[in-house]
């Protein structure tokens, strides 16, 4: 069965033991392309396709997925949703359906040939393989990522859209004198054209290289400038606070918070899933609720969580447009393109450059806020970088953190961890760092 | 879960585009998740993945595709779209004329579930979570509570051009709770999480009471813990899931997927001391019911205990098929991969270090100065720099050899192999316990584990 007579299939049947239900279905194409040592190490093409369930049954929601579309399987799904709504203890609902209409947000995007992507992950290997310093190249790729979601229900939702991603990156060990340090970076685009393979390798080659030799830093409290790529890994772990899912869970220190000053006057946080190349972009969540921007901080005060439709009715709050849910999973809140605006106040002068934040998932607490990271960095005197930095830990209170920012650079930078999450520069009164 | 000839038929094909190696690993899964909060079941999700993945091996150069679609035609076309982004359709290998001959190695139990899914319904799932979540309410500052529960049946298959046949059904359950705690604007958290290679029989081996009290209380602790202080000192780390520390600054450099490109510190070190000698090292694929266990790893090799490093001595590699053929290393049974749409690599299962015959009490009176990591949380290394990091999840200051106050919010950063070489004493006390390990092939179950240990200096990130 395809996954559009899957699809009819579920309605009817619903229909037919009169239920009210939700089918979302993705079906992705997925090409990658590792190079090693000048050859193509890794090539993968691949498909995948599943369909999820989400039923209403005595006024409670329950969910199922198949990738299996046989009619056997699709009456597993149906009647597993059902049993997990009848045995749910929350009242739930499905959205009132409408025509959503059909949305390619990729365009001609990834149709340039296979070649033209194995020379480009050829090439960036081999630049990354160029530096004397190079001690050995793990990996330098290309990958690209189509998907089409459609969303349809008994109650009138009718959808879908076709979106996909390429890039390119690599990672490398550089070694100089008795150090060494791993980089690793990825650009991302809506093209394969916006994607340069020689820039990209660069950038990684300087950006690994510019650690080596670097010294212990003292334990103390010191001024933090965060490049965009760290900003990106706190964004990550803040925005599963900023969930009016979280928030309704108990689980969100910014409950009852709204219209307060959480952040300082620099601080305007937007999600926008509908910037015209936005990397997460997309026409509709995945409730059916058309895409809207939103601010949610605007200049250090708070103005709304992200919202489903369940969580936004919980709370009282308008729905902003984030139902988030793939087929495998139940329904969700999640930003898409999330960033911090750009002020154009910082310049640099003294302290810790911090260019990425590591073990984000461990050692940063989405509920309470609280981080203690293992960070890379720079030391930044007179407003030049003097020498790179190790071995040391950066703690603090995202909440604190927030209030401390006092510049914002004027450039923002990508980096997508599920959703995108973007940013400037930013500048931090002061951090504490544990080192030697 | 598929026709032997038609897998026979799919490889000789594969050998005639002119693969030196082909795989077809089939997977077929059930998975289900129940959440509690608030006194009733909030979430319920059922699920069916079913898809294969193709590898073929021409030299070390890997194809590999995935496809949902499992029928004869589906995975010929996979196949095709394989050989045709390889470059060699049309290249015809007189070794793929003959006959495939299987040979058939079927699973000997050692991991099946005691209590099956189909014995217990889904009521008294949720009568179970309900326990766990009235368990953790021993204290009014614990606000919220969430208790899921997790089950897979991962049934695969695993077929190669060498003749290797491997079926296995995998039975996974793990109950996960998470408590929260707040005083004022004050809010800390605990969870505990055990997981097994079992079935519901979990409940008996661990009671779901007893796993949301041991939440609550961890979040009861870091609410009136102090900022850990930052710098180096001595580190006692707990047994069972302090393990995660080594997992990280050790374990993941001793893979072939690292080690075979000379992106490990701890490449082409075999016979050598890379390590206290008090360290034996072992990752053992073979624990009747552990959370890593499996009889067959996913290239269909049988798993088996394989010891590291031996009192300090680098014995051997983690290795699977591609790291094998790039090192010559004898393969351990160590090809893993979360799913059929990854390419299996060679991956940790349950590592741990050996018990030593010290008593915990020995280890902490030793210590003038220090922090007691009790329970941690999830780590991140980069093999090439041997660079780690993980964080504290319930921490102690130990003050002229005896436990003091809690403190919260350490992070451990360092150097794996300087790090194993300060380790000077490891207790009696060894246990093991579940993670998920994320790395090239995805997120697979592991055990990490072991007992008490010493080690003599660490940067502690805390408040400084």
């Amino acid at each position: 069965m395809t996954l559009e007579e899957a699809k009819r299939y579920l309605l009817r049947r619903a229909k037919e033991l009169g239920l009210e239900a939700e089918v979302l279905f993705q079906e992705e194409r997925e090409l990658s392309l590792r190079a090693r040592q000048g050859t193509l190490e890794e090539i993968k093409e691949a498909r995948q396709g599943g369909i999820g369930l989400r039923v209403l049954v005595q006024g409670r929601l329950g969910y199922a997925y198949t990738e299996e579309l046989s009619p056997e399987a699709l009456d597993w799904a149906l009647s597993e949703a059902r049993d997990n709504a009848l045995l749910s203890g929350k009242e739930g609902t499905l959205p009132l359906g409408q025509a959503l209409g059909s949305h390619d947000l990729l365009g001609e995007g990834l149709s340039a040939p296979l070649e033209a992507k194995k020379q480009g992950a050829l090439e960036l290997e081999r630049t990354l393989r160029e530096d004397p310093r190079t001690q050995s190249v793990l990996m330098g790729g290309y990958m690209e990522k189509e998907v089409r979601v459609a969303l349809a229900s008994t109650l009138g939702t009718e959808g879908a859209f076709r979106t996909g991603l390429a890039g390119m990156g690599g990672s490398l060990v550089m070694a100089e004198g008795n150090s060494l340090k791993q980089g690793w970076d990825f650009r991302l685009a809506k093209e394969f054209h916006a994607l340069d393979p020689g820039r990209t390798a660069l950038e990684i080659r300087e950006k690994t290289a510019r650690l080596l030799n670097a010294k212990p830093l003292p334990t103390g409290r010191y001024r933090a400038y965060l490049e965009p790529k760290a900003v990106a890994g706190l964004l990550y772990v803040l925005s599963r606070s900023l969930s009016g899912k979280s928030a309704l869970e108990g689980k969100s220190r910014f409950l009852n918070r709204l219209g307060e000053r959480i952040a300082s006057e620099w601080v305007t946080l937007v999600d926008d899933p509908t910037l015209e190349k936005g990397l997460v972009s997309r026409p509709f969540d995945a409730e059916g609720t058309p895409a809207r921007r939103t601010v949610v901080v605007e200049k250090g005060v708070f103005k709304t969580f992200l919202h489903n439709t369940e969580t936004a009715k919980a709370l009282g709050q308008e729905n902003t447009g984030h139902a988030f849910r793939t087929y495998r999973g139940v329904l969700d809140v999640a930003p898409t393109n999330l960033y911090l605006e750009p002020v154009g106040n910082l310049h640099l002068e003294k302290g810790v450059l911090i260019t990425e934040f590591m073990g984000l998932h461990a050692g940063a607490n989405p509920v309470s806020l609280d981080f203690s990271l293992q960070a890379l960095g720079l030391w930044v005197e007179e407003g030049e970088v003097r020498y790179a930095v190790e071995n040391f830990a950066v703690a603090g209170n995202l909440l604190e953190l927030l209030q401390a920012i006092e510049a914002v650079g004027e450039e923002v930078e990508w980096e997508v961890m599920g959703a995108a999450f973007g940013s400037p520069l930013v500048a931090v009164a002061e951090l504490s760092f544990a080192g030697a | 879960m598929l026709h032997p000839d038609v897998v026979a038929g799919l490889l000789k094909k594969a050998l005639k585009g002119g693969a030196d190696f082909g795989e077809v690993y089939v997977e077929r899964s059930k998975r289900r998740r129940m959440t509690v909060r608030y006194g009733r079941l909030e979430e319920a999700i059922s699920g069916l993945d079913y898809g294969a993945g193709l590898r073929l091996f021409f030299g070390t150069e890997v194809v590999y595709a995935y496809t949902n679609q499992l029928t004869q035609e589906g995975l010929q076309e996979a196949l095709e779209t394989l050989l045709r982004a390889k470059g060699t359709l049309g290249k015809v290998d007189e070794r793929g004329a003959g006959g495939l001959d299987f040979r058939k190695a079927f699973p000997q139990g050692l991991h099946t579930p005691k209590v099956p899914y189909g014995e217990r319904d889904k009521r008294f799932r949720l009568e179970r979570l309900l326990e766990a979540e009235a368990g953790a309410r021993i204290a009014p500052e614990i606000q919220q509570v969430e208790a899921s529960l997790q089950e897979w049946e991962q049934e695969v298959l695993i077929a190669n051009t060498e003749g290797t046949w491997a079926e296995e059904k995998r039975v996974r359950t793990r109950l996960y709770v998470l408590a929260v705690a707040q005083e004022g604007t004050e809010v800390q958290t605990g969870y505990a999480a055990p997981g097994k290679s079992v079935g519901l029989e979990l409940f008996d081996l661990y009671p779901p009471q007893e796993v949301g009290a041991k939440a609550a209380r961890q979040a009861l602790t870091n609410l009136r813990a102090r900022p850990a202080p930052a710098g180096t000192m001595p580190v006692v780390v707990g047994n069972a899931f302090g393990g995660v520390i080594f997992h990280e600054a050790l374990g993941h450099l001793l893979e072939t997927t690292s080690v075979a490109k000379k992106a490990s510190v701890l490449a082409d070190k075999l016979g050598e001391m890379v390590a206290s000698p008090v360290v034996t090292y072992v990752d053992d694929g073979t624990l009747p019911h552990a959370w890593g266990s499996t009889e067959v790893d996913d290239e269909g090799h049988p798993t088996k205990r394989t010891v590291l490093i031996e009192k300090g001595i680098l014995r051997s590699y983690m290795v699977d098929r591609l790291g094998h053929l790039l090192t010559g290393y004898p393969m351990t049974g160590s090809g893993r991969r979360q799913d059929y749409t990854l390419a299996p690599t060679s991956r940790m299962r349950n590592t741990f270090i050996a018990p030593g015959d010290k008593e915990v009490e020995e280890l902490i009176a030793s210590v003038e100065f220090g922090l007691y990591a009790k329970d941690l949380g999830g780590g991140q290394v980069k093999p090439g720099s041997g660079e780690y990091n993980f964080a504290v999840q319930e921490g102690y200051i130990i003050r002229h050899g005896r436990l003091e106050e809690p403190v919260r919010g350490a992070m451990l950063v360092g150097k794996g192999p300087e790090t194993i070489r300060k380790v000077v004493a490891v207790a009696k006390d060894w246990e093991n316990a579940p993670g998920m390990c994320g790395s090239l092939s995805g997120m697979v179950p592991v055990e990490v584990g072991q007992p008490h240990v010493l080690v003599s200096e660490m940067v502690v990130g805390g408040r400084a």
